[in-house]
């Protein structure tokens, strides 16, 4: 008992911890405190039931990702069941009570803390998050990629994967991503295609350090150029004809509609750049501007993939008919795993490589989702 | 985890690693099934693909558009195989992606158990496996009586010829 109460007090000590009075968080979750001695499972259920009491969201899949990320892994389920019954050492817990401490609300009273505002994304916890198989480096509030634009990752490389590449000096395609964030599209592109290169930019400095780095981890850095600069300013463009023109624009660009932005839950509203997510209006802003300047800087036979809010297919199939000035066509709608449009594909009308000028895509069945 | 109720959702699959690419731009999920092989080992045969209209699949879908608008870390898929009633829950990687094809794979090697039971591919071989380790095994042993005997039979014959190292035997 007093060995447990010894244990207690230097699980408490850590820096940042106040002692005695303090916010309701806080005392109800010392009540709460793991014992040392638990197994992660157990650890699990534990810091589940904490996070439940103070209305933290998945509160089971964030105490899951931080013990497995302490103990090595990347999910908790992919931890070896042997691992998961060992007793965890108070140094383990430790790590786990300081990354937890970041889920919960307003847990520091007086001292200053850098988060005062709890409800931090796992991913800025654990400053690390995969995308298709490449493991990132996340920091706030530098955009957390989603799972969703996983899938527009796939989809360009099912569209660019066929094509010869025979007749390019240069090998692969060369691709622009608009508002690279992390580098999450840009980067796994290239790894996916060993001849391509990439120009990522986006007009948040934080964004342009962290897929510098990123890029650097995943030794990819001489077939990306990072670029800081704002799409909607004018002539910023011009920057970007340098390198000659494009095969693709991709991008997963701002598409929130302003009047959805307070609605956002508080983990995205605190700590991602709201300039990453705000598409102004309609969630149209960058839409347009992307697909404003893509007729200057892609090649004939170039195509557009963009991620969009699944009001948007109609928005742009609507905007790009008012604009027969950029003679661009959009040819294809998927969807996400959830059954809702999510993707575009826009190109230039009548591309040469016998596709039907014509080709509208069709309405969306009844009933559909989203 | 809030519930959203399985959705009969033939959805698109992302290539399986290296392979053949899917056919290109569906326009919806339901255009185009894509069956799951698991490739055969040398000497013997795929598994039976699952088919896709036979499954439900269940992922936790964030509230409202979705997209960017939400931040879900659960990634959890679940997939029933309805004709026998089979569930496979995975969270074995942090992508959706990921996990829909490792919850497919398991499940088909699951729903071949079930129905060809002993005579399922995944039983045979580890009969096999079982088998050969034992061959192995006996093989071994007589090996080793083998060469046990014919140590005995030449210490025993030299012996014979008066040639005994040290002392008498």
């Amino acid at each position: 008992m007093e060995r447990w109460g010894g244990m207690l007090r230097v699980l408490l000590s850590g820096p940042g911890w106040r002692g005695g009075t303090g916010s309701r968080a806080f005392s109800s979750w010392r009540r709460h405190l793991p014992q040392a001695g638990l197994s992660a499972t157990e650890l699990v259920n534990e810091w589940t039931a904490v996070f439940e009491k103070e209305g933290v969201p998945e509160a089971r899949e964030s105490s899951e990702y931080i013990v497995a990320h302490v103990l090595g892994a990347k999910t908790f389920q992919s931890l070896r069941p042997a691992l998961r019954r060992q007793p965890l050492t108070p140094a383990q817990l430790r790590c786990i009570r300081e990354l937890s401490g970041h889920r919960l609300r307003r847990l520091w009273h007086r001292h200053p803390p850098s988060y005062p505002l709890g409800r931090m994304p796992v991913q800025y916890i654990l400053g690390e998050w995969d995308f298709q198989g490449l493991s990132l480096k996340m920091a706030p509030p530098v955009f957390i990629p989603r799972p969703e634009t996983e899938e527009l990752v796939e989809w360009v490389l099912e569209e660019v994967a066929p094509r010869p590449r025979a007749a390019e000096p240069q090998g692969g395609p060369l691709i622009l991503e608009v508002g690279c964030g992390s580098g999450a599209i840009s980067l796994s592109l290239l790894s996916h295609l060993p001849q391509s290169r990439a120009i990522a930019v986006d007009k948040g400095a934080a964004a342009v350090c962290l897929t510098r780095e990123n890029a650097q981890r995943l030794r990819l850095q001489d077939r990306i150029h990072i670029v800081p600069l704002d799409v909607t300013s004018e002539g910023s463009w011009a920057h970007l004809l340098p390198w000659g023109p494009l095969d693709l624009i991709v991008s997963n660009p701002p598409y929130v509609f302003r009047q959805d932005m307070e609605q956002l839950a508080p983990e995205i509203r605190s700590y991602e750049d709201p300039a990453a997510l705000d598409g102004g209006e309609k969630g149209m802003d960058i839409i347009e501007r992307i697909l404003a300047l893509a007729p200057r800087l892609l090649k004939d036979s170039g195509s557009i993939f963009l991620e969009v809010d699944p009001r948007h297919p109609e928005l742009v199939g609507g905007w790009l008919q008012s604009r027969p000035d950029l003679s661009l066509q959009l040819v294809a709608v998927r969807r996400d795993f959830c059954g809702r449009p999510r993707f575009l594909h826009v190109r230039r009308s009548g591309a040469p490589d016998g596709r039907p000028v014509d080709v509208q895509p069709g309405p969306l069945p009844a009933g559909a989702p989203g | 985890m809030s519930a959203s109720g399985w959705l009969r959702l033939p959805a698109p699959l992302a290539r399986m690693g290296p392979g053949p690419r899917r056919p290109a731009a569906l326009l919806s999920p339901g255009a185009g099934v894509a069956a799951v092989q698991v490739a055969g080992k040398k000497d013997r045969p795929a598994l039976l693909p699952l088919d896709e209209g036979e499954l439900e699949e269940q992922f936790v879908k964030g509230h409202g558009p979705g997209g960017q608008a939400t931040n879900k870390t659960s990634n959890c898929v679940v997939l029933k195989h309805l004709p026998s009633g089979l569930v496979v829950k995975c969270h074995q990687t942090r992508s959706v992606d990921q996990n829909r094809k490792l919850a497919r794979k398991i499940l088909q090697e699951k729903v071949d158990i079930f129905y060809n039971g002993e005579d399922s591919p995944a039983h045979r071989e580890k009969r096999e496996a079982e088998k050969k380790k034992q061959e192995r095994k006996k093989r071994a042993k007589e090996t080793l009586e083998k060469k046990k005997r014919l140590k005995e039979l030449w210490a025993s014959s030299t012996h014979v010829h008066g040639e005994t190292p040290g002392g008498s035997g």
